[in-house]
């Protein structure tokens, strides 16, 4: 038992890794900047207008402690054009536009000289003090920073104008700063001319080591630690902590509701099987199983929930508040209101697969051998049924599991949303809306765990009821 | 098709009728809800092809100042480029022009007409602002006053074109990795290991020259043309190592044939993406587009939702590796590939139609789900989803709820049925 559990363990470590990756991978191809977030600034690249060198500091702390300042992966493969330092540039959209540059012209040397060019002539705009009148001055500081993030060349062209529009009209400005905008112009005019896309021809191969931001996702995320909200800086394990317990909960209820259900229903259905009432249970199952839950669950609310039709018998929203100070009996009957719907609508889909399953299993063993034995013993029919052939039909329905779990999961999803309930699915369509990104990429490794770990418990189960399987040995598939 | 081709070879004149796809079809029209569904199924369709000539705003015919024009035919040239909008039209003044002459579709409204006078939801028995019986709203309106029966119309093409174009895709990646890792399992594919080599070689080149090298061009140009040229230079690079196979054999070591396990590789992709609840998997992609568009939640779904044609395809080659007549091919000397694509595949078909019904079903409650939500599609495209959603904040208008969710339920049942069908005409274990 023991053994056989470490082995699928130890078979899930991998599947595992590489959903790790595909949360990772796509977490990092977020659009936005998390720092420009964390420092309420948003997308406002004129932000760092005031005081360039104050924000540059801010910036480089916070993204540092957020860890984004590091190489993404233990590895980079890319093209000889690009060096392997790009994560210097703590800032995205710097980053961003150095890469397209290069992309561009694959010449990182005359690039970086570019670069510098930028940042010497922001420092000198910002030390001229009082020579310059102050409308060119401020144009100029305006459109500088603009270059930063500017990688189109029509683009580039319109601010390096704009700027020179500006120092010619200042004579102040002009022999203050002047000679460092030529020296930039300069810088630009060499990245173009210069450039050499050949480079991006040679493959180049750069090694980063453990300091990456991989590595450290990983070993915060096996300590639990899951990030921080972009929202309200709260972490995220904790959101999602309160978030599993609804979702664990409606789910459990749901397919504890729809096994308890669908067992007998199938059973009687195949006792009887090809009489019309088997039929007549195969058609309404039918439907159930093709009503698509969403339209169901906002018919409910729209009819249920509401004084228009006369039928409000519901509450609309959410789970129910209720104090400290409320008896159990209170709890019980606010979330019982509140959850009625939600459960009922995420039984019903289940219910018409599983009693399908049930009934079709049961069939089955109806037919074997043994049974005629069991009757022509002369044993009761009740016990025929229950005891020698529903234990056979058991095993295919406890498997069913595995697959059930991740649907009523991804099922639950619609329901949280439409109904309020704070569980998971809701958690994420609205950190999805609220661009929150490390609470949907959590979820995601979340929900793969719970999915595994629900194929481990069928498997467990799966030996435990039928005895011909034995759990030590590898399976056949 | 691989079905007609059998029959001509194999059976002939006389006894044609033994063969399965005979009998299965036979057995098919046997199965009444399946034939009805068919039958709604091409209405269906039919209301996807020609959704313009059924809800449009603009005539399909009409004559002004003893002039014809052919509006509806005429805005297919108007997207296409060929031809633009000359005054008497503009390409939008549609409802104030006076027509000498005019034959409207059936809904005079397109999806994103916006009917001022009837606005804020005007449900179908209300009295409604419309200069003749011919324009009202049979389906109610919208908040902003679009016809709901001109959406429905609409989202019937959506959600055909995502049903159809996803599990294709879907189908095409199913069928090609179920069959390999079914037929060769981890043993059975050999190749030298200079050609294993070579091809991861040319595989990892044409990633690097399509992709990382190109990204220049990936920033600026068109992506169509874009996804089109990586998959040549992929092409090339594959071809071009495949002829370098032959030389490097030369070196004794790497002429030793080794077993590809494609079958451990298979299962365990499948397994990974059968361990991700697909919605989340779904959302968490659809999110980073940045200008969304219902091709790439086509692209998306029929890139996650293969692995149950995968299975299926698998479990069958499996079983089909063992028969007989695979045996015999080999005895024959035919090549591996030639018993799988010619011999095996054909009859480890039929599962994979089962298989594409229900998935079908599946995508388009994906589709309606995602739209419902308002992620995934750009702005102005009406769908059943989108209709759906306007009937959350206003639960007076219950022909917002329940006219886009019925053709959701019918489009869902009949695929859903006609897999039913296909299972008990096709299922061997069903006729024993």
């Amino acid at each position: 038992m023991w053994k056989f559990l470490a082995r699928r363990l130890l078979i899930f470590l991998p599947t595992l890794i590489v959903i790790s990756f595909l949360a990772f991978g796509l977490s990092t191809c977020t659009p936005g900047d998390p720092v420009m977030l964390f420092l309420n600034l948003g997308n406002n690249p004129g932000a760092q207008l005031s005081n360039p060198t104050s924000y540059e500091n801010e910036y480089r702390e916070m993204a540092a402690s957020l860890g984004i300042d590091k190489p993404v992966f233990y590895f980079t493969i890319t093209t000889s054009a690009y060096p392997d330092t790009l994560h210097h540039f703590v800032q995205k959209e710097r980053r961003e536009c150095v890469r397209a540059l290069i992309a561009r012209y694959g010449n990182w040397p005359q690039i970086e000289h570019y670069y510098q060019q930028i940042a010497l002539l922001n420092r000198k705009l910002f030390q001229v003090k009082g020579q310059a009148s102050g409308e060119a001055l401020t144009r100029a500081r305006a459109t500088l920073p603009f270059l930063y993030i500017q990688d189109k060349d029509p683009l580039i062209r319109y601010h390096l104008d704009t700027l020179q529009f500006a120092f010619r009209s200042d004579s102040a400005l002009q022999a203050a700063a002047g000679a460092q905008f030529d020296a930039l112009n300069a810088a630009y005019g060499r990245v173009k001319q210069e450039a050499t896309p050949s480079a991006h021809w040679i493959p180049a191969f750069y090694w980063h080591g453990a300091d990456n931001q991989y590595h450290r996702w990983l070993l915060r995320l096996l300590q639990g630690d899951l990030g921080v909200s972009y929202r309200d800086r709260l972490p995220v394990a904790g959101k999602l902590a309160t978030a599993l317990r609804w979702t664990l909960l409606i789910n459990g209820l749901a397919i504890l509701l729809a096994y308890g259900l669908a067992i007998p229903l199938g059973v009687y259905a195949a006792v009887h099987r090809g009489a019309r009432r088997d039929r007549l249970i195969a058609v309404v199952l039918f439907a159930l199983h093709s009503l698509p839950v969403f339209w169901i669950a906002t018919l409910m609310i729209i009819f249920f929930t509401t004084p228009e039709y006369g039928m409000d018998w519901f509450p609309t929203m959410g789970v129910g508040d209720t104090d400290k100070g409320d008896s159990s009996w209170q709890v019980f009957t606010t979330r019982v209101s509140h959850l009625t719907l939600p459960v009922i609508c995420l039984t019903y889909g289940s219910l018409a697969f599983i009693s399908r399953q049930m009934r079709s299993s049961m069939v089955e063993a109806l037919e074997q051998d043994f049974v005629r034995t069991a009757r022509a013993k002369g044993l009761r029919e009740s016990v025929v049924i229950w005891k020698h052939a529903f234990r056979n039909a058991l095993s295919p329905i406890v498997t069913m599991l595995a697959s059930v779990l991740p649907a009523a999961i991804a099922g639950s999803v619609v329901i949280e949303v439409i109904f309020g309930i704070p569980g998971m699915g809701k958690l994420t369509v609205d950190a999805i809306g609220a661009k929150d990104w490390p609470i949907v990429y959590a979820v995601l490794m979340l929900a793969a765990l719970v999915t595994m770990a629900g194929i481990l418990l069928a498997d467990v189960l799966y030996g435990i009821i039928d005895p011909r399987v034995t759990l030590g040995k590898k399976k056949e598939s | 098709m691989f079905g007609r081709k059998k029959r001509q070879r194999d059976t002939g004149g006389g006894n044609r009728r033994q063969s399965p796809w005979v009998l299965a079809r036979q057995r098919l029209r046997q199965h009444r809800p399946a034939v009805w569904s068919l039958r709604i199924l091409v209405v269906l369709l039919f209301i996807a092809l020609f959704a313009d000539f059924i809800a449009n705003v603009r005539p399909i015919y009409c004559r002004i100042e003893g002039r014809h024009f052919f509006p509806v035919m005429q805005q297919y040239a108007v997207s296409l480029g060929l031809s633009n909008w000359k005054p008497p039209f503009n390409g939008n003044n549609w409802r104030e022009l006076t027509y000498e002459k005019a034959i409207m579709p059936l809904i005079p409204y397109s999806a994103n007409t916006l009917d001022v006078y009837n606005s804020n939801f005007v449900g179908p028995f209300d009295k409604q602002k419309t200069k003749s019986p011919r324009y009202r709203h049979w389906l109610g309106t919208n908040r902003v006053g679009h016809d709901v029966a001109a959406g429905l119309v609409a989202g019937t093409r959506t959600a055909m074109l995502v049903g159809v174009v996803a599990m294709a895709l879907a189908t095409l990646i199913g069928v090609l990795l179920g069959s390999l890792a079914g037929y060769f399992g981890d043993q059975h594919l050999r190749l030298s290991r200079a050609a294993v080599l070579l091809y991861l070689l040319g595989l990892a080149a044409g990633y690097y020259y399509a992709f990382i090298a190109r990204s220049a061009a990936w920033m600026d140009g068109n992506l169509l043309i874009e996804i089109i040229k990586s998959i040549s230079i992929i092409a090339a690079c594959l071809v071009f190592c495949h002829f370098l196979i032959k030389w490097v054999e030369k070196i004794s070591v790497l002429k030793k044939p080794m077993p590809l396990p494609v079958d451990a590789i298979v299962v365990r992709l499948i397994e990974v993406l059968n361990a991700i609840p697909t919605l989340l998997l779904i959302l968490s992609i659809i999110v980073l587009i940045k200008r969304p568009s219902i091709f790439y939640v086509m692209a998306i779904i029929g890139l996650v939702r293969w692995t149950g044609i995968a299975r299926f395809v698998r479990g069958e080659l499996l079983r089909i590796r063992q028969l007989g007549y695979i045996e015999a091919g080999r005895a024959l000397g035919f090549s591996e590939w030639r018993i799988l694509w010619r011999h095996a595949l054909p009859n480890a078909l039929s599962p994979v139609l089962i298989a594409i019904a229900f998935g079908i079903a599946n995508a388009i409650l994906l589709e309606a789900f995602l739209s419902f939500l308002g992620i995934g599609l750009s702005v102005d495209t009406v769908t059943w989803g989108t209709l759906l959603n306007e009937a959350r904040s206003q639960p007076k208008a219950w022909w917002l709820a329940f006219f886009p969710g019925f053709a959701i339920f019918v489009s869902v049942t009949i695929f859903n049925l006609l897999g039913e069908g296909l299972n008990e005409a096709l299922n061997p274990r069903l006729h024993r």
